[in-house]
């Protein structure tokens, strides 16, 4: 696996695993790519993550592929504290000077970390967003959060993301759930973006969506990571996606990363048999 | 298992006689330094809703049990009671809590504030200045300012711990998206000293501003819900509102009292028949006689 | 000192208070003795003490006659006048094995160790009117019936074996057995909110209002968001139980006198993923007096919330939505005047409807 030097990373995740079920010695040899699976045979136990490690850079989107249940929700779930971990360091610069690491935070500080840190857009827009909550009220709730008081403020600012992410405005003050699944997409961007967070974690942001509504989101999605220098990590199992958002990636199988690689490189000449596989199957 | 109390033949008997013997304020000793212990930590984290052993009344529970245990904790034998309901020391709740705070105290009542030292009130602050020597207690039916926006009393409690209050503002966002004002109506909720949300009572929004900074302590008794909170004299009590959306009070649009011909005064619309206009009286009636008086 | 204005409130109190007791006391029939409650309406004088948390037989009597037999209202004197008293002692912990036995049932074996005793039930009398009942002509002359009523007992012994014990040594039953001892949750000084210790939740719902935990139980079976998997009952017993405390001064132990309970263990079949399921788990109800259905739902309640583990709302509707004072008393509120907060209600609908767009004005008019 080639070493990638980045200068001046964003967030540092070193180590991260994370197991269901009771952790017992020898569940990590048990598991893995090389045998072929994530489930431990003796306790039942799924390590659905281990030993991950990769840095993002400010500007730059990392890209999470790999098979259904590779993994991948897993290791964006734990850096965003939605789940806990079983083992690792993971350091955000922008956050508490680096000094913290994100997986040990309390939950009180991990919601603060949550409103101007770092955003998550899942795959399924129902759980980043209230339902029954207007357009513009999704985006109030983080920037009221933030300490934002006041109302037109609001208002201009909601407008503005609106806008950006191509939510018609005319439905700014309808109901979410009266819109549908690309709208919803937008929504649930816009409102992630809404306190200039450092990093966005965004977990199939296109998944479930046709393919020329996905190709709306994904021009979006590329033009606001510009537009912001975000750092973001991107989960996907569609190369095309990761293609398009991002300049590297890694690939994980059974829970391990087995290749750590530019984009173009990885999708040119994957290294690792698993890789040449995936690769190969998406070109067909 | 625990028995709350033994008895002997002889005490059950005059249990059962004409006379039921209840203590002074009614409650035991020890239930009464409970709950004046947890009236120290309401004043002492301004607006935190302390849980609390609250007894059960001779009122029913939602009757203002919970006003009542604090007046009844807090009480002295030179105190001198105000006791009104909706603003009206004649309405039948207010007298029948205050015959049961006389009663059981052999205390003073009076229906004028000046001469009072204790006021317990639902749903009204009397129009009369307050002042150090007074300490109303509020009555509260639901203190959970933030139920509206949440069910689960685990996650109530963090919203409150971590000042959490982002979906209160989001629902005051909404309100006014969709009906173009504020809607809340009596009961508005305010950031107290800075740190937590608490629902005023049901108080009319006339009242609120009367919180802030007050020279009098407000106590806060919810008995169904088994909690009481505070507002200490001097304290920052802030209405939640945007700061371009003005908080309004209830308006009555020019309309005075036909008793006392007040227009600064919260006032009570009786309707009219058919088809005649409404009247409208205040609803300190206490004030409004004074008024008149002069 | 100054009280001016007419005290027309006052007088309509008492009026309603009169009424009341004139209706209640000036009746024709003869007045009830307590006896006659304690004695003639055995399971409501039960029903009261359990929901009141007290058990004092004349004093319930008392509040059911006053109450005119409004159930709530009777619980609601009995815990009024508990606030008035200072708690004087606290009693020793009972061994429930001290039993003596009334009654037990064991669905859950045809023969399970210990008796099967029927005892007072009318589980498989026909429900029909009967106008002999409560004359006297009923009553039994079977020897055994006239020993259990001369007895208030039967002749069982204590010490009955537990079904528990016998799935346990069958290792059958998953072992949740803690050797901390903490001080059970005392819901009377201290709210019980969750997350509650299961003694909070015991506690809780052995004084609920019966209907409610009934409710609680039925809606969670077949109501839209059930919670509940029905159990099998392991022990439905009805027994009197001895009260002992600390003597103040010699610290010895006496007896104080008795109270009866029910008792009920049921059996839980394990079935969730993370669960046990190779073994049974027990859930366990029991409240003051004889109320199976009480202590029934109760113990399956008991572990339909320790399987969920907090996760729905189930805990959170036990702890506080069965209190049958808190119910009816927020319920009855609501006949109280509101005028004041109605008025501020009047205001907004105004306010809103000014602050439509004219448009929508027009389309009105
Ligand atoms: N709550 C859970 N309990 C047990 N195992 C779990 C749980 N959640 C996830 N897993 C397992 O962890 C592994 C990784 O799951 P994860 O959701 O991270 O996969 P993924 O790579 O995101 O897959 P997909 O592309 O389908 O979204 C899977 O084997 C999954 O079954
Ligand atoms: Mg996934």
């Amino acid at each position: 696996m080639s070493k990638i030097v980045i200068p001046d990373s964003v967030l540092k995740v070193s180590g991260l695993g994370k197991i269901y079920g009771p952790i017992t010695d020898g569940a990590i040899e048990r598991t893995g790519s090389h045998v072929g699976t994530a489930r431990d045979y003796q306790t039942g136990s799924i390590v659905a993550a281990w030993d991950v490690n990769f840095e993002v850079a400010a500007g730059e989107a990392l890209g999470i592929v790999g098979e259904s249940g590779s993994g991948k929700s897993t290791v964006l779930r734990c850096i965003a504290g939605d789940i806990d971990s079983s083992a690792g360091d993971v350091r955000l610069a922008t956050f508490e000077n680096g000094e913290s690491n994100l997986l040990s935070l309390d939950a009180a500080t991990r919601r603060k970390m949550r409103i101007d840190q770092v955003s998550v857009v899942y795959q399924d827009p129902a759980e980043g967003l209230a339902l029954g909550v207007t357009a513009g009220g999704n985006i109030a709730d983080p920037l009221t959060a933030a300490g934002w008081r006041n109302f037109e403020g609001i208002r201009a600012r909601a407008r503005d993301l609106l806008q950006r992410t191509e939510v018609p405005l005319d439905r700014m003050d309808d109901i979410v759930r009266s819109f549908s699944g690309g709208m919803r997409q937008r929504v649930q961007i816009a409102r992630a973006l809404a306190n200039n967070p450092r990093l966005v974690l965004l977990d199939e942001p296109t998944t479930g969506l046709d393919a020329s509504v996905a190709a709306g989101v994904l021009d979006l999605i590329r033009g606001l990571l510009e537009e912001f220098e975000l750092a973001a990590i991107v989960v996907s199992h569609d190369f095309s996606v990761i293609e398009m958002l991002t300049e590297r990636c890694i690939v994980m199988h059974h829970g391990r990363v087995v290749e750590n690689a530019l984009t173009d490189q990885l999708l040119e000449d994957p290294h690792h048999p698993y890789s040449q596989k995936l690769v190969s199957a998406a070109r067909a | 298992m625990t028995m709350n109390a033994v008895y002997n033949g002889s005490n059950l008997d005059s249990i059962v006689g004409e006379d039921p013997g209840i203590p002074f304020a009614l409650l035991d000793e020890e239930s009464k330094r409970e709950i004046r212990r947890a009236l120290l930590h309401a004043v002492c984290v301004p607006g935190y809703q302390v849980p609390f052993g609250s007894r059960e009344m001779p009122v029913a529970r939602g009757w203002g049990s919970g006003g009542l245990q604090i007046t009844l904790a807090i009480v002295g034998k030179t105190d001198i009671v105000k006791v009104i309901d909706q603003g009206d020391d004649e309405g039948v709740n207010a007298v029948n809590l205050r015959r049961l705070v006389v009663t059981s105290t052999g205390i003073e009542e009076s229906s004028e504030v000046v001469e009072s030292t204790i006021i317990q009130s639902r749903h009204r602050i009397p129009e009369d200045e307050m002042i150090n020597s007074h300490t109303l207690v509020l009555q509260v039916p639901v203190p959970e300012p933030l139920r509206g926006v949440e069910r689960d009393m685990r996650e109530l409690a963090r919203m409150h711990a971590e000042a959490d209050y982002s979906r209160m503002w989001v629902s005051l966002y909404e309100d006014k998206v969709r009906n173009g004002v504020i809607t809340q109506t009596t009961g508005y909720p305010c950031l107290v000293n800075g740190r937590y949300v608490v629902a005023t009572t049901p108080i009319p929004r006339w009242d609120i501003p009367r919180l802030h900074d007050s020279q009098f302590l407000t106590l806060f008794g919810a008995g169904r819900e088994k909690r009481v909170y505070a507002i200490p004299p001097y304290t920052l009590v802030e209405p939640l509102t945007f700061e371009d959306v003005p908080f309004e009070v209830e308006q009555a649009n020019g309309a005075r009292c036909r008793l006392c011909s007040s227009s600064e005064s919260f006032l009570v619309e009786s309707p009219g028949t058919n088809g005649d206009a409404g009247t409208w009286t205040c609803s300190d009636t206490a004030w409004c006689r004074a008024r008149r008086l002069k | 000192m100054g009280y001016a204005a007419a005290r027309g409130g006052l007088t309509a109190i008492r009026n309603a208070e009169d009424l009341v007791r004139t209706l209640r006391d000036m009746d024709e029939s003869e007045q009830i003795e307590l006896d006659q409650f304690i004695g003639r309406l055995r399971l409501l004088v039960d029903r009261i003490m359990g929901e009141a948390g007290m058990w004092e037989p004349r004093l319930a009597a008392l509040a059911i006659r006053q109450a005119e037999g409004d159930h709530i209202e009777s619980v609601h004197l009995l815990r009024a006048y508990k606030s008035t008293l200072p708690r004087i002692a606290s009693t020793e912990p009972i061994h429930v094995d001290d039993m003596r036995l009334l009654r037990r049932v064991v669905p859950a074996f045809r023969e399970p160790g210990g008796p099967q005793i029927l005892g007072r039930s009318t589980d498989y009398s026909a429900r029909m009117l009967d106008p002999r009942s409560g004359s006297g002509a009923t009553a039994s002359l079977e020897p055994e019936v006239a020993t259990h009523v001369a007895d208030n007992s039967s002749s069982v012994q204590t010490n009955t074996p537990r079904l528990m014990n016998v799935l346990r040594d069958m290792d059958l039953l998953t072992d949740r057995r803690r050797t901390d001892d903490p001080e059970p949750f005392d819901i009377t000084r201290t709210p019980a909110r969750p997350p509650a210790p299961r003694s909070a939740r015991l506690s809780s719902m052995a004084r609920a209002e019966t209907g409610a935990l009934l409710n609680q139980w039925y809606r969670n079976i077949l109501g839209p968001d059930g919670y509940l998997h029905e159990v099998t009952l392991g022990e439905v017993r009805h027994g009197e139980l001895p009260i002992r405390i600390k003597h103040p001064y010699t610290n010895g132990s006496v007896s104080i006198g008795s109270l009866r309970v029910t008792e009920v263990e049921a059996i839980e079949d394990l079935n969730g993923v993370d669960e046990d399921r190779d073994r049974f788990d027990i859930g366990y109800g029991l409240c003051l007096g004889h109320n199976e259905r009480k202590a029934i739902a109760m113990a399956n309640l008991d572990i339909a919330c320790h399987r969920d583990g907090s996760k729905s709302s189930l805990e959170q509707s036990i702890l506080l939505t069965t209190d049958g004072l808190d119910s009816a008393g927020f319920l009855e509120h609501l006949k109280l005047p509101h005028y004041v907060t109605f008025r501020s209600m009047m205001e907004r609908k105004i306010a809103v409807r000014n602050a439509r767009p004219s448009v929508q004005k027009g389309d009105k008019a």
